[in-house]
């Protein structure tokens, strides 16, 4: 795999023998976006946090990754480490960050303390004053959304605000500051030193019914063929959906897999995470548990979303109960569609994916349980 | 100074007693000069703070979809079965408590949990009788 490439501080060594302009031309030209969902140029990212005159700029690695179906992030820090606070360090350097912090994810506390010896080891090894905290989240899935991060690393609760500002130009204590996610920093490194670095690759979380989940790296466009031959499911596949987010849709083994397959434009594709459906399973049952995920992980702050998500649970719970109408099919879309125009928040804006994707691409399903009148 | 990180205080308080109490809190609201409400609104945000004394054991059963298409409710319900608890409560020895979670990234070991942060993951009802079973001798040993 590209990501588990070792760039044993090489990466670093390059970046200051370019200076910072050099570093930020030489991502810009290998082409590194972001991978925590939005594909942002990770270049652009740091420079917006730069064009603002400050004595101080923080750095923020994400490791909140949280979607139901999603392990890249922790698959990279039990394997490469190593690289990943190299990364750390070069945008340190790059915006000059003497703090930085690891939004830790609770979840993942048991790779807490070995991080810990890498974070001490590398720091040593690259002799730069910088200090790199880990901040121990508690659980609470909606503080992987950034402005939410820098509030719970404020110690106020881990709510979404407004943009903008946007982080990078008023951040943590009111401060620029810049959030990669695990990914994106570990490539950073390998981005700069390899010149056979291929932006294209991603990481892919794949579980569900299948002999070998895991997390694979293919390019992008992948053809699902391949996916398939690859992980093995386990007999005849009904679905695949993207994540929580993404939304949910039959597999067709000449798919290729890209942005432009999951959802268009409004994607939510960001993380690859496929999680594979078996034929015996009802889509109803699986929207019902990822609607629950919703209701669970909603931090309550606009009303659309902390309600209504518990309602698309009830009418799914209803529709399973069969003593649903077509009445409360309309009205399920109607809520998932208001939901994700009202929510401010990716969480509440993508919540209804899922419902609205199930209910269109199997509709059998959820007409096996409607009342007949 | 550098601000010390408000979520690391109060994990370090919560490894060391195990919980949140009303006393541990309001040191920390003393020494830290947080009122004590700000405390408990952060505390009631996240799951994984607790302010009520705890079993000897937190198990924390995934319940998102992954684990759920490879059998995590069968898992789910033997466990309440055995232990004779329902989620979210603590069995009356005071050995366990049963919670569920959102997906803890063991995707790729669906059925999955955590046992005090722990992971344990491809859960078949044969694994967790044993899992069970070191566990309660152990802490008859240790007792
Ligand atoms: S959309 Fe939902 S999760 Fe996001 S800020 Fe609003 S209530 Fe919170
Ligand atoms: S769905 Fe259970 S660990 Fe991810």
């Amino acid at each position: 795999m590209q990501v588990l490439r070792e760039t044993n501080l090489q990466g670093l060594a390059l970046a200051k023998k370019l200076g910072k302009k050099g570093t930020l031309e030489l991502l810009a030209k290998r082409g590194l976006v972001g991978r925590g969902g939005a594909s942002f140029p990770t270049h652009k990212k740091w420079e917006r946090a730069l064009s603002v005159k400050t004595n101080e700029r923080f750095l923020i690695c994400n490791a909140d990754e949280g979607e139901p179906g999603t392990f890249k992030d922790k698959f990279l820090i039990k394997n490469n480490s190593e690289t990943l606070i190299e990364g750390i360090l070069i945008a340190a350097f790059v915006l000059d960050a003497k703090r930085c912090f690891i939004y830790l994810r609770a979840e993942y506390d048991s790779l807490r303390l070995e991080l810990e010896k890498i974070i001490k080891k590398v720091l040593k090894k690259s002799k730069m004053k910088v200090s790199i905290e880990i901040v121990r989240g508690a659980g609470a899935y909606v503080c992987g959304e950034e402005t939410a991060i820098i509030q719970s690393i404020m110690g106020r609760r881990g709510q979404p605000m407004e943009k903008p500002p946007y982080p990078t130009i008023k951040g943590l204590w009111g401060k620029p500051t810049v959030l990669n996610n695990v990914t994106t920093l570990t490539c950073v490194p390998q981005a700069l030193l390899y010149e056979d670095w291929n932006p294209n690759y991603r990481l892919f979380s794949i579980s569900g019914e299948v002999e070998h989940p895991g997390v694979y790296e293919w390019e992008l466009g992948v053809k699902m063929s391949t996916i398939l031959g690859t992980v093995k499911p386990k007999g005849k596949m009904k679905a695949m959906s993207f994540g929580c987010f993404g939304g949910i849709m039959p597999v067709y083994k000449s798919n290729r897999v890209s942005p432009a397959l999951i959802c268009d434009k409004n994607c939510h594709h960001g993380a690859y995470s496929l999680i594979f459906v078996g034929e015996k399973k009802n889509i109803v049952d699986v929207n019902l548990s990822m609607a629950k995920f919703y209701t669970y992980e909603s931090c309550g702050k606009c009303t659309p979303c902390r309600e209504g998500t518990i309602r698309l649970v009830e009418l799914l719970k209803k529709i399973k109960s069969g003593q649903a109408t077509n009445k409360d099919l309309k009205l399920l879309k109607e809520l998932a569609n208001h939901i994700q125009e009202t929510s401010l928040c990716g969480l509440g804006a993508s919540c209804g994916n899922h419902i609205l994707t199930g209910m269109k691409n199997f509709k059998k399903d959820y007409k096996g349980f409607i009342k007949k009148k | 100074m550098e601000e010390k990180i408000l979520l690391n205080i109060l994990h370090e308080a919560q490894d060391k007693h195990g919980y949140l109490s009303e006393e541990v809190l309001k040191k920390i609201s003393k020494k830290h000069q947080i009122p004590i409400s700000r405390l408990y609104g952060i505390i009631t945000f996240h799951t994984m703070f607790r302010v009520k004394k705890q079993g000897k054991h937190i198990l924390e059963l995934c319940g998102s979809p992954s684990c759920l298409l490879n059998g995590a409710r069968e898992i789910e319900r033997f466990i309440e079965k055995e232990l004779n608890v329902e989620i979210g409560e603590t069995t009356k020895d005071k050995k366990f408590s049963v919670y569920k979670t959102s997906c803890i990234g063991c995707c790729d070991g669906a059925p999955a949990m955590l046992i005090d942060g722990k992971p344990y993951v491809n859960l078949t009802i044969k694994r967790i009788k044993e899992i069970l079973k070191e566990l309660k001798n152990a802490s008859t040993k240790r007792n």
